[in-house]
């Protein structure tokens, strides 16, 4: 039951997106994309809702648990702040990258298929994973943000503005503002989640390696929001950056 | 009964002609009162813009209808039959279908443009509360402002700017968003900067900064804009808090430089800045547009942008005739 939801919720991101896509194409709003995303966030609380039953935890006990919790995370993030900011088009740009991190969750051997109940649960240890993994959502919309931002620069910059894409999209500055206070959020989560870490018991083995990833994420957007708010960071720069620490800070689950 | 409609516009008559005809929105409702009095005449309704004058008419007999308002309009202007050769007369399904064209901007002189649809509500507006018209003008009209709202959502006949000035509006609220927290600096005081800045801040632009090398032609200017009047050898200083600028000095070489942006990027934090070179010969470097966060924009490109939106909307008329007349032909209007 709990892969067909995680199915559900794949597919109707692929519609969602691909619905989204052909608007902006025809150069009308993806208006329709809220709502599909909405029966994505549903689909993928009932698979986590599931496993939750299963583990008697928080649902972060594999990879693919966490790939689906990420995925709901950034779902989640999208439905706070697109609609808010009027960014309905981030939703399709949200959608492709809801249906990697699933897709990858559906391949076999990612997502544990007979999950056991945790044993021994301990509250630090679930309030790390819980909120290093929201803070990976808000990160991740963070960096859809930055995509769409550079989108956008190239297209002013190389005076191609014909397009429903440019159109659609929407002004630099608001991008820039989303992007930075997700950043803020996101790093905020992540400082709470990797206290979390240090507080909670260790085991040996992996956590070394966890715990000096983990770190080096936590010093990297610490540096870069830092540096964005002393000294400031050109659109492009903090996108690019934004984008590369997302892509570099997924190493952590490595570790897990 | 039939529909009639007489007419002068931009294409058919020169200023000095249309502004005899001219009628202010506030006698709007008393002139088609009037024409109601004609002989023949059922219901009236008198449309004035800047660009036209027409008077639609429902009447038991066009011909008389026709010759009756041609003799009233001679009386009115004191034209005599001067004005006769720049009529255009059309009667039943023609004058629903010009109807048509002018509220859904076809028949504007900016094609496709949407303040017609608004003037030709308020000419109604005026004329249903003069109680000058009735059964057939009530609903041809309600018909046509349905037909100019299907033209202009199913088409792209009012998509993109068609002046140099809205192009440079639309890209600063593409960067920038809502203006209200955007600062203007204009070098140059000519008046294309002017134009431009005025539509900047009557869509919000928060202050205008003015520099100009006569400095009391500087302060003339920003006192008629509200803004501030800057020293022209102190415009750099400014460069630091602004977010947008508008070049347009007579100046023979560039007086942006690559280096004047170059130092006031740290005090500006990186933030984007969007300069708009409307000058001949360039006031702007084109290696300041390099600047990662410049956006650079000269007249070339802006002209060009805008001609590109009026031939995209050229080429929707076809599609907005097809759409007029499917409506039309559904529609069955009374009248016609």
């Amino acid at each position: 039951m709990d892969r067909w939801l995680l199915l559900s919720a794949t597919l109707l991101a692929v519609i969602g997106g691909t619905w989204g896509m052909m608007s902006v194409h025809r150069g009308n709003r993806s208006h329709w994309t809220v709502v599909w995303m909405i029966a994505v966030l549903v689909c993928q609380l009932g698979f986590l809702s599931l496993r939750s039953q299963h583990r008697a935890a928080c649902p972060l006990a594999d990879r693919g648990e966490i790939l689906v919790f990420l995925s709901w995370s950034l779902t989640l993030f999208y439905l706070l702040v697109g609609p808010a900011y009027r960014i309905s088009l981030l939703g399709v740009f949200t959608a492709p990258v809801v249906v990697v991190f699933q897709t990858m969750a559906l391949m076999p051997g990612v997502l544990d298929s007979n999950p056991q109940r945790i044993l021994g649960g301990n509250l630090w240890h679930e309030t790390h994973a819980a909120t290093s993994v929201l803070a990976y959502g808000a990160l991740a919309l963070a960096a859809v943000a930055g995509v769409m931002f550079l989108v956008l620069d190239r297209q002013l910059k190389e005076q191609h503005l014909q397009s429903g894409l440019f159109r659609n999209l929407p002004p630099v500055r608001e991008l820039l503002v989303s992007l930075e206070r997700l950043l803020w959020l996101g790093g905020a989560l992540l400082t709470i989640g990797i206290t979390a870490g240090f507080v909670m018991p260790h085991d040996g083995g992996g956590s070394l390696g966890h715990l000096i990833a983990a770190v080096s994420v936590w010093i990297g957007y610490t540096v870069l929001l830092t540096v964005k708010s002393v000294r400031g960071l050109t659109g492009r720069r903090l996108s690019l950056l934004t984008v590369g620490l997302f892509i570099l800070s997924l190493g952590v689950f490595a570790f897990v | 009964m039939e529909l009639l409609c007489l007419g002068l516009n931009h294409r058919t008559a020169p200023v000095e002609v249309r502004e005899r005809f001219a009628i202010g929105t506030t006698k709007l409702g008393a002139s088609s009162c009037e024409l109601v009095g004609m002989t023949g005449v059922a219901e009236a309704l008198v449309i004035s813009t800047c660009n036209r004058t027409e008077f639609y008419l429902v009447a038991i007999d066009t011909r008389v209808a026709f010759a009756s308002l041609e003799s009233h309009l001679a009386e009115q202007t004191k034209l005599d039959g001067r004005a006769t050769p720049h009529f255009y007369r059309m009667e039943k399904t023609h004058a629903a279908r010009h109807l048509c064209r002018v509220v859904s901007g076809l028949d504007s002189m900016m094609l496709g443009e949407t303040e017609i649809f608004g003037q030709v509500k308020v000419a109604y507006q005026a004329a249903l509360e003069a109680g000058a018209t009735s059964t057939v003008l009530n609903r041809v009209f309600q018909r046509a402002f349905g037909v100019g709202k299907k033209v202009r959502s199913e088409t792209s006949i009012q998509e993109g700017s068609t002046s140099v000035g809205n192009v440079a509006v639309d890209l600063a609220e593409k960067i920038f968003g809502h203006l209200k927290n955007s600062e203007v600096m204009i070098l140059g005081a000519g008046e294309m900067s002017r134009i431009t800045a005025q539509s900047l801040v009557s869509r919000g632009a928060r202050s205008i900064f003015v520099s100009n090398r006569s400095y009391d032609r500087a302060v003339e200017l920003a006192t008629d804009m509200g803004g501030t009047a800057v020293r022209f050898d102190d415009w750099q200083s400014v460069l630091k808090r602004v977010d947008i600028v508008i070049s347009s000095t007579g100046a023979p070489h560039t007086i942006v430089q690559r280096a004047d942006v170059e130092k006031a990027r740290r005090a500006r934090k990186y933030r984007p800045l969007f300069f708009i070179d409307i000058a001949v010969p360039r006031d702007i470097d084109p290696a300041v547009g390099e600047i990662e966060e410049v956006y650079l924009y000269d007249i070339d490109t802006l002209e060009q942008l805008a001609a590109e939106a009026r031939t995209r909307r050229q080429k929707q008329i076809e599609e907005c005739e097809r759409i007029i007349d499917a409506e039309l032909e559904k529609l069955r209007l009374p009248g016609t």
